[in-house]
């Protein structure tokens, strides 16, 4: 299992090189950073000729990746434009931001996603079932932009703001008590959660039906073990190991940013930090956020395939 | 005669399905005695399974049960889900056809015999492990201690199979029901996991029913048989009665269609055709259709179970003309 993790931990790094070299071409030649200079020439060529030194224009767009990936290495990730501060300050503090939404999301997501697809499992085709059936559709339906501004609606303006939205979050809290960050967390991470339930919730049910109907279960009936025990051992135990790697890949996931909840709540995570360096041509933050969500996605990845190994015993890694 | 330790009662089980109730099971009465083994045996389909599952009320929900079914002055049928709960695996416990599937991956073996002892008795856990441990050396399973630690997939079939027989008799059920022990296993092993099921019963006296479709494995377990076909049982009696006194088409057309290493033989008898469907059977015999000495009457009404001796009983209206014809009795 270690000769396994390192292995893949190593693979890890072609693979982030070639991912960065790719966005940071595509970035490069889709964008000009000197666009607003071209209209001021010759007056203000100080400030064009400090653009092209900052982001190196006079070298090959295919050369620039490596002066980037030299500076990365020494723990340079260069300087946010669009937020006016070195991007390893930015993504530290967006970072943590975003975890602070996702983590919750991530927790109450998963266990109610648990419980509802054993719910739906052991009472398939019943009221409950059809009834929480109707709802993960819903959810799968509706577009992250409106289930966020429904919640904002019912809970913000409809129940008289009773988690405080502001027109804006002011970014990492600090000065807060626990309780206030999480009347902040709260709604943001409900958004979150909901979708991720939708989701979840249809794939445990499939999971857990599929293990309900398995031979073993049938033996751990006729050894007279309390049905509970055969639901919540038997059946989830097994159901838990495709459950795992769904999991592992969605929390990658939320950890790299929502754009759109996190927009539309106007939460100062990576999401958002992400979209406005997307719109002021902020080259180095947006190769750090990719930097930052690509080795999120694949760790995860990587712990994903060895809590599969962990989860079930017929599968060795090596 | 000792008073019976399992009584079925014209047991009919029906599952529901779109196209109307499949009728797995009709009218099927017997009854099995402490310490002796039963074998029922039948084509794929023929009820013995379902028959097997009734008793032991593993059937889903949906399953239309009727009859009554008396085990040890018990109703069966009349347990709510508790009681019955404290029933499965104490004093009724099962072995299952496919120890493959049969067996929960991701506990180890040791685990789940645990878990069998457990649901019964409140034993602290290293006891029960010991147990289990033992249990393991009873069923022949070699190294037990370094055994009980792995997991199903580190077992063969046939030691499996042991597992799950060493879980099976870790509460000494008074009966054990056994359905289709070997038929997933490699011939080879066969014989070693009967000899196994053999010795754990007479060890434990408990009652085995044993579910075959395999009439050699018969011949040297069972005390009595019992032969269903299409839902019904068709003959029931001793060893030497059902082959070589059957008073029934259909057990001499099973005996015709096994092969017989030692025998004089030459040729195979297959059973022309297909068993009915279960769901609006024909009237009549179920086997009338395949039947060599099949009448008329036959497809009109189905025959009653008609007792030939004490003990020997055959379903079919033309009994009295098939009286032995070998010598072998």
């Amino acid at each position: 299992m270690l000769a396994y993790t390192i292995r893949r931990l190593l693979l890890t790094i072609p693979l982030l090189f070639i991912a960065l070299y790719l966005v940071h071409v595509g970035v490069s030649a889709t964008t000009d950073p000197l666009a607003p200079f071209y209209l001021c020439l010759p007056r203000c060529q100080d400030g064009y000729d400090q653009i092209v030194e900052a982001y190196n224009l006079d070298v090959s767009i295919w050369v620039r990746p490596f002066i980037w990936f030299g500076n990365a290495l020494q723990g340079d990730l260069g300087y946010s434009t669009s937020i006016g501060a070195p991007v390893t300050e930015v993504l530290a503090d967006r970072a943590w931001n975003t975890a602070l939404i996702a983590v919750p999301a991530f927790l109450i997501g998963s266990t109610v996603a648990v419980l509802l697809s054993v719910y739906s499992a052991r009472h398939q085709y019943s009221f409950g079932d059809y009834f929480f059936t109707g709802l993960s559709f819903l959810g799968l339906a509706m577009p992250a932009f409106v289930l966020a501004l429904v919640i904002q609606n019912i809970f913000g303006v409809q129940l008289e703001n009773w988690f405080g939205i502001k027109p804006f979050n002011t970014g990492r809290k600090t000065g807060e008590t626990p309780l206030e960050v999480a009347r902040d967390v709260f709604l943001p991470a409900m958004s979150l959660a909901i979708l991720g339930i939708a989701a979840e919730s249809r794939f445990g049910r499939a999971t857990m039906l599929e293990n309900l109907e398995q031979d073993y279960i049938r033996t751990a009936r006729a050894k007279g073990v309390r049905e509970r025990r055969v639901v919540w051992r038997h059946a989830l135990r097994n159901a838990l190991i495709p459950l795992v790697t769904l999991w592992a890949l969605s929390l990658s996931a939320l950890l790299g940013g929502a754009v759109v909840t996190e927009t539309i709540f106007s939460w100062p995570g990576l999401g958002t930090a992400f979209l406005r360096a997307l719109g002021d041509v902020d080259l180095d933050l947006i190769l750090g956020i990719t930097l930052f969500t690509a080795l999120i996605t694949i760790l995860f990845n990587l712990l994903a395939d060895i809590m599969y190994g962990v989860l079930d015993p017929r599968i060795r890694l090596d | 005669m000792t008073e019976p330790l399992l009584r079925v009662d014209s047991l009919g089980v029906g599952f529901p399905s779109k196209a109307g109730v499949v009728q797995a099971v009709t009218d099927v009465s017997f009854e099995v005695h402490p310490g002796e083994v039963l074998a029922v045996v039948g084509e794929s389909g023929s009820g013995k399974s379902v028959t097997a599952l009734a008793i032991m009320r593993l059937h889903a929900k949906s399953t239309i049960i009727t009859g009554s079914i008396d085990f040890d002055g018990i109703d069966i049928l009349g347990l709510d889900d508790d009681q019955m709960r404290s029933v499965r695996g104490r004093d009724i416990a099962m072995i299952f056809q496919d120890p493959m599937t049969a067996l929960n991956p991701v506990f180890t073996v040791g685990n789940q015999i645990v878990e069998a002892i457990q649901a019964h008795h409140k034993v602290p856990d290293d006891v029960a492990w010991k147990r289990a441990v033992e249990l393991l050396e009873m069923v022949g399973v070699p190294e037990p201690k370094r055994r009980a630690e792995q997991y199903p997939h580190e077992f063969s079939g046939g030691m499996r199979q042991r597992a799950m027989i060493a879980m099976a008799i870790s509460n000494e059920p008074k009966l054990l029901i056994a359905d289709e022990p070997t038929t997933a296993l490699d011939v080879t092993v066969q014989a070693q996991v009967m000899e196994v099921l053999r010795e754990v019963q007479r060890e434990t006296g408990s009652a085995m029913i044993l579910i075959t479709h395999d009439l050699g494995l018969v011949a040297g377990s069972a005390d009595r048989v019992q032969v269903m076909y299409a839902s019904r049982v068709m003959e029931r009696g001793s060893i030497d009665e059902i082959f070589y006194e059957s008073r029934n088409p259909y057990t001499r057309a099973l005996l015709d269609s096994i092969p017989d290493l030692g025998g004089v033989r030459e040729r195979l008898e297959p059973i022309p055709g297909n068993p009915p469907s279960l769901l609006n059977p024909p009237p009549g015999c179920g086997f009338a259709p395949r039947c060599s000495m099949a009448v008329s009457a036959c497809s009109t009404v189905v025959p009653e179970l008609v007792p030939v001796t004490d003990g020997h009983a055959s379903r079919c209206i033309r009994v009295d003309d098939l009286v032995p014809v070998g010598g072998a009795a």
